[in-house]
């Protein structure tokens, strides 16, 4: 039997499990909608509360705080960074959980396929949807709200991808968690939470106390939706953005190699244990 | 060198049980120092009861499950240093049928594992199909696994083992839950396959299959190999005393433990019965049965038991697995 060998027998195992997911999507197609719907549903609500605090003069005091008066984009880009993020982490940390449940984990642990392809590929699929919403939902909003800046999508695009790249780090850690203790939504859910809060999804993260921002700072989407909405609405070129640009490249760099660390030396437990076949 | 070299393998899992504020370590040993090997063309057959430590072996063999001592070889590659190597020269089947991708088709889930065993696009390609068809399910090939029956995607689980055409297979419990039809193909593939050359090691609580398929069997308990050797060599070991079938009503385990109090009787042992809840079915090993069976009958008539079937039937290796432990195999 002919057999690939080194990148591309990855590759190959990445497509798998990337089409695996694809067909299992369109398979449950109600998900697209929801991905589409939230980050709208989000800022509406947002807007809401904005306006029941701040009467007549949200709009002021909301520019006095942020430096923009365009509070639709300021936020969709805060919800859709968070939806991406948010998906990554629960798809990372719980895709391991989920083939356990349906009975389908200790097969791909049979095959020679390397675990970090698994755990990247296992939500690959997301990712690539999440991201192609993320287009979609930021593209509509731009395109009926501040058409003139249609073309910022693309910087501030390639700025969420390489935020996501720690995101997976992160996520890598909590496959982790959720390989030892189950329950993955325990995990994945309240992070995600507490990341919202901390990352300035829908106000500056300068409002939070000194040593909270402290906090943010380790946190990639922190970056992003700041450089996002610096890029989008006070038109900062990529490049002028090389500070956070170098965090986010340290980020990337060490948080999938520690994360993978923790996951593997779980998972190396999990073998003693016996904990992949136990649900 | 064997393709299956199985040394001094031990693995103990250690569990804390209890109530949450008083949790106790408890050890529990689920194979203790088992040794085997397996050549080229043949099938080695695991028989023991549930819990016996059978699918802790295939588990370990595999590399699901880290052995706590010992180790094993698989074509040469260590699973305690060579994992992923072991990985690549092995095919698994585990039991169940949960094991496919239900919103897939059958195509699909064989695509799907072809690539994660890394075949090249054209071996898929042709394998997939011969495989498909060799369990018959060429004309299913696109429905989703969902829609299948549960023996044909036990078909399915079973043709995924064979993708990577491995020398050395691994089967735990291949026709559970199977009909008769389809457990008879699975049984004519097993020899086919052994017939190319591949080491095969089956586990199965089934001791016909275990007859019918094993060139030689291991009979396990309590993790451990009890007897090892050919079916009818293992046969031959209880040949020599009389075996007595009892089936009847109001018989229990306690009746049986009394029943083993008479000076004749060797061992007895509760077993599967064709009409469990309604009679149950006892094996009694003695020593010049003919002369013996009135004493039994009448110890188990003043014990209110009813009798309903009497009958000397020829050593099985479930009759091995009794002389060996005291105990049946649906223990």
């Amino acid at each position: 039997m002919k057999t690939t060998t080194g990148l591309r027998s990855d590759v190959q195992a990445l497509a798998a499990i990337f089409w695996k997911g694809l067909k299992h999507h369109i398979r449950y197609p109600g998900e697209f909608a929801i991905f589409l719907m939230l980050p709208f549903l989000f800022t509406f609500l947002i807007l809401g509360m904005g306006n029941a605090v701040g009467g007549s003069n949200a709009a002021i005091y909301f520019a006095s705080r942020t430096g923009t008066t365009n509070i639709v984009i300021y936020e969709i880009l805060g919800s859709a960074v968070w939806m991406v993020s948010w998906v990554v982490i629960e798809d990372v940390g719980t895709g391991i959980r989920d083939e356990q449940i349906k009975g389908t984990l200790e097969q791909n642990f049979l095959a020679p396929v390397r675990r970090f392809t698994l755990l990247v590929g296992l939500s690959l699929t997301d990712v690539v949807i999440t991201s192609a919403l993320f287009l979609i939902v930021v593209g509509v909003a731009v395109s009926i709200v501040m058409p003139a800046g249609f073309l910022t999508i693309i910087p501030a695009f390639l700025m969420l991808l390489l935020g996501l790249v720690p995101l997976f780090g992160i996520g890598f850690l909590f496959a982790g968690f959720v390989v030892r203790f189950k329950e993955p939504y325990i995990f994945t859910q309240i992070v995600n939470l507490v990341f919202a809060t901390l990352t300035g999804t829908y106000y500056p993260v300068t409002f939070l106390p000194y040593w909270v921002q402290l906090i943010s700072g380790a946190l990639p989407q922190t970056y992003v939706i700041a450089d996002m909405r610096r890029i989008m609405l006070a038109n900062q070129a990529l490049v002028n953005l090389y500070g956070s640009l170098f965090v986010l490249i340290s980020l990337a760099l060490a948080y999938p190699l520690i994360g993978y660390a923790v996951f593997r030396r779980i998972e190396r437990k999990a073998g003693v244990t016996g904990e992949f076949s136990k649900y | 060198m064997n393709p299956v070299e199985v040394t001094r393998l031990c693995k103990t899992f250690e569990t804390r049980e209890g109530s949450l504020f008083r949790k106790v370590p408890k050890r529990v040993v689920a194979v203790d120092g088992i040794d085997f090997s397996v050549p080229e063309g043949e099938i080695f057959g695991l028989l023991g009861p549930n819990g016996a430590g059978k699918t802790t072996t295939i588990k370990m063999l595999c590399t699901l499950i880290t052995p706590t001592s010992g180790d094993a070889l698989i074509n040469g590659f260590s699973i305690a240093k060579d994992q992923q190597k072991v990985r690549e020269n092995l095919g698994v089947m585990l039991t169940g049928e949960r094991t496919l991708y239900w919103k897939l088709t059958g195509q699909e889930n064989l695509e799907y594992f072809a690539a994660l065993y890394h075949l090249d696009s054209t071996s898929a390609k042709n394998r997939i199909p011969e495989l498909l068809k060799l369990v018959g399910l060429d004309e299913r090939q696109d429905t989703l696994v969902e829609n299948y029956s549960t023996g044909m995607r036990i078909r399915l689980s079973f043709t995924k083992a064979l993708l990577n055409d491995a020398r050395v297979l691994l089967f735990d419990e291949p026709t559970a839950s199977l009909d008769p039809q389809s457990s008879h193909l699975i049984r004519d593939i097993i020899r086919d396959l052994k017939q190319q050359g591949h080491a095969i090691i089956l586990t199965t609580h089934n001791m016909e299959e275990a007859d019918l398929l094993s060139d030689r069997v291991a009979i396990i308990d309590q993790g451990k190999i009890e007897a090892l050797a050919s079916p009818s060599e293992l046969k031959q070991k209880v040949k020599r005393t009389d075996i007595i079938e009892i089936e009847a009503r109001n018989l229990n385990e306690r009746t049986a433990e009394t029943l083993q109090s008479l000076s004749e009787v060797s061992k007895v042992a509760l077993t599967s019965s064709a009409h469990p809840g309604e009679t149950e079915l006892l094996r009694v090993h003695v020593e010049k049965g003919k002369e013996v069976l009135p004493r039994i009958l009448e110890f188990l008539v003043r014990k209110q038991v009813t009798i309903t079937k009497v009958s000397f039937i020829e050593p099985t290796l479930e009759d091995v697995f009794i002389a060996e432990t005291g105990r049946s195999l649906r223990d």
